[in-house]
């Protein structure tokens, strides 16, 4: 092992995920107020505007942007090393991200040509830097093994996603002068489907089996996972991913079945977890489990015996809107589950460790730190996750059953404004605590 | 024979069971059983530590002529959570459940993270580079 290169105290500026976590929920709280103007018509198909605007806004929006911020942070903990030049890449990708982001979502809905150029130019660069410095990061020999193979898997998804992304939004652009007109090959819808599933089964759900392998025995001093689930999972849905490219029809089952494998022994380490007291972020995570097993079971239901029910009925409808109520579990239910309690555990910890470790050199300043529980009470985590539950029956409802999109979002308002208030009082709390240690070690 | 990694791993372990048992018991306002499993984990705690500041990290400073590096923050971080047993030691005194419980989330997590850098980087290097790494152990052991 190179001890040279490892450093201990290598946290990056915490400004830079914070950032990242505070910008994260306003995107979801637009999504709300898009699904309100734009009424129930956007729920009839994947491929409406509205509906290519809602996933978008979740997924870069939130769900890549929470994990962008995190993975900084992440990195020197779990690996030892962390990124170089961390204020650039994190300030330069975090705006490019924020500016990309929202000109594709203008580009879905204005028929200007100048917001898809925008997104294009924006998002290339923003994840062109993050990802050239991350691979600078995890080529190297870092000292976590199975969950530093997760995180290389989910960049290289990454990388797939992005480049399928681009590709698909330059089906809009006249490229022949630059010799590219194959490019209407991607019109084919099995290329917006390689995109969604690598982004949801590889960047989303590889990087959070990555990091639970590492953050579930820390935090709720649960046994470890197995050492066959932790050597083989992200390999085998790295396996399903490449393979679905190719054989989609039976890739396909692979992946929810490897997913399921994964929910069950999720379950079961929490079972086993010695710390039994009452913690929210469990909860999330068992939620997400329970979801994916949902997904399973829809998956895998014949769907001829829903169709032997009458037209009118609930079953009939399911059926035809198998593929967006599995991605709305998959994306709702699951990833933004976890990355919500994630942040209920890492929003405190974050904090708590970067103001313990500006004590180090200055001992005394230890009595300002508050505990964990003072950044926000088990009550506030509590309410957190108690409108995720009830926002995500909405859901399911509002696709089943497309006029109660107004209470969906009104509740998605709700429960995105509370994450952000949270958010927003434990780095306001952080900043205040960080000025009396710096006046402390200054007197 | 026992190597580093394996032993000093064992005992974060067991350190785990105790704070959580103590803990579990806090939670259920059973001070009497709180008072004692608390007892045995800053015992073992207070052991741990005195093994790691006064016989590995000189030894691994020693063979490798790091002094400044990550045994200097180890060493700093174990002062930071000594600091916070004593917290807690307070708390329980005064039955202040509340506050016992938001310590112990933060102990929790400052000797998990800690306990993460010395399994995955510091024990592993310490086994590498300290030839009477057994010796040393079964001396734990039998102490």
């Amino acid at each position: 092992m190179n001890i040279s290169g490892l450093s201990f105290n290598a946290l990056p500026p915490i400004d830079l995920p914070f950032r990242y976590f505070l910008t994260a929920p306003l995107f979801v709280i637009f999504c709300g107020i898009y699904l309100l103007s734009y009424g129930d018509s956007l729920w009839l198909s994947r491929w409406t505007t509205g509906m290519l605007t809602l996933t978008h806004a979740f997924t870069l929006g939130f769900i890549s942007m929470v994990m962008m911020g995190a993975l900084l942070q992440l990195l020197p903990v779990i690996g030892g090393v962390g990124i170089k030049k961390p204020r650039f890449i994190a300030t330069t990708c975090h705006m490019l991200h924020c500016v990309g982001t929202c000109s594709l979502l203008l580009a879905f809905n204005a028929p200007t040509l100048w917001w898809l150029y925008l997104a294009i130019f924006c998002l290339t660069l923003s994840f062109l830097i993050y990802i050239v410095a991350l691979i600078q990061v995890l080529i190297k020999k870092l000292s976590q093994g199975d969950s530093v193979i997760g995180f290389r898997l989910a960049v290289f998804s990454l990388m797939v996603v992005v480049l399928l992304g681009l590709g698909l939004l330059s089906r809009n652009l006249d490229l022949t002068p630059f010799g590219l007109s194959k490019l209407t090959l991607l019109a084919d819808k099995h290329f917006t489907n390689i995109h969604a599933v690598w982004g949801i089964a590889g960047w989303g759900s590889l990087l959070i089996i990555a990091v639970s392998f590492q953050v579930i025995p820390m935090f709720h001093v649960a046994p470890s996972f197995p050492t066959r689930i932790k050597k083989t999972m992200t390999w085998f849905v790295m396996l399903f991913l490449i393979s679905y490219i190719f054989f989609p029809v039976w890739a396909m089952p692979l992946l929810f079945v490897v997913h399921a494998i994964f929910a069950f022994s999720l379950l079961s380490v929490l079972a086993r977890r010695k710390r039994r007291i009452i913690d929210t972020t469990i909860r999330y995570w068992q939620f997400a489990a329970i979801a994916l097993l949902l997904s399973n079971a829809i998956y895998f239901f014949p769907e001829s015996w829903l169709m032997l029910t009458n037209d009118a009925s609930i079953f009939h409808n399911l059926a035809h809107k198998k593929e967006l109520i599995l991605a709305a579990i998959i994306i709702f239910g699951y990833l933004v589950s976890v990355i919500q309690g994630m942040l209920l555990k890492i929003l405190p910890f974050l904090s708590y460790t970067h103001l313990q470790q500006r004590c180090l050199m200055d001992f005394s300043a230890m009595q300002y730190i508050p505990n964990m529980h003072e950044f926000f009470t088990k009550r506030q985590a509590s309410i957190l996750f108690y409108l995720h539950c009830t926002s995500s029956v909405l859901l399911l409802a509002v696709i089943l059953e497309n006029q109660f999109y107004y209470f969906f979002a009104v509740l998605l308002i709700i429960e995105f404004l509370y994450l952000f208030f949270l958010s927003l009082k434990t780095v306001l709390l952080y900043f205040q605590v960080s000025n009396k240690i710096s006046l402390s070690s200054k007197g | 024979m026992t190597s580093i990694p394996q032993y000093m791993t064992s005992k974060h372990r067991e350190c785990d069971d105790y704070f959580t048992e103590a803990e579990s018991a806090v939670a259920k306002e059973n001070w009497s059983e709180a008072t004692g499993k608390w007892q045995q984990f800053s015992d073992e705690l207070a052991l741990h530590l005195t093994q790691e500041e006064e016989t590995l990290f000189p030894q691994f400073e020693q063979a490798t002529g790091m002094t400044a590096g990550p045994t200097q923050v180890m060493r700093m971080e174990h002062q930071q959570m000594r600091a916070l047993v004593q917290d807690l030691d307070n708390a329980l005194n005064n039955k202040a459940k509340d506050e016992y419980l938001g310590l112990s989330e933060t102990l929790m997590v400052m000797m998990q993270q800690h306990n993460m850098k010395e399994e995955m980087m510091l024990y592993p290097m310490m086994e590498q580079h300290l030839v009477n790494g057994e010796q040393l152990i079964s001396s734990f052991e039998q102490s």
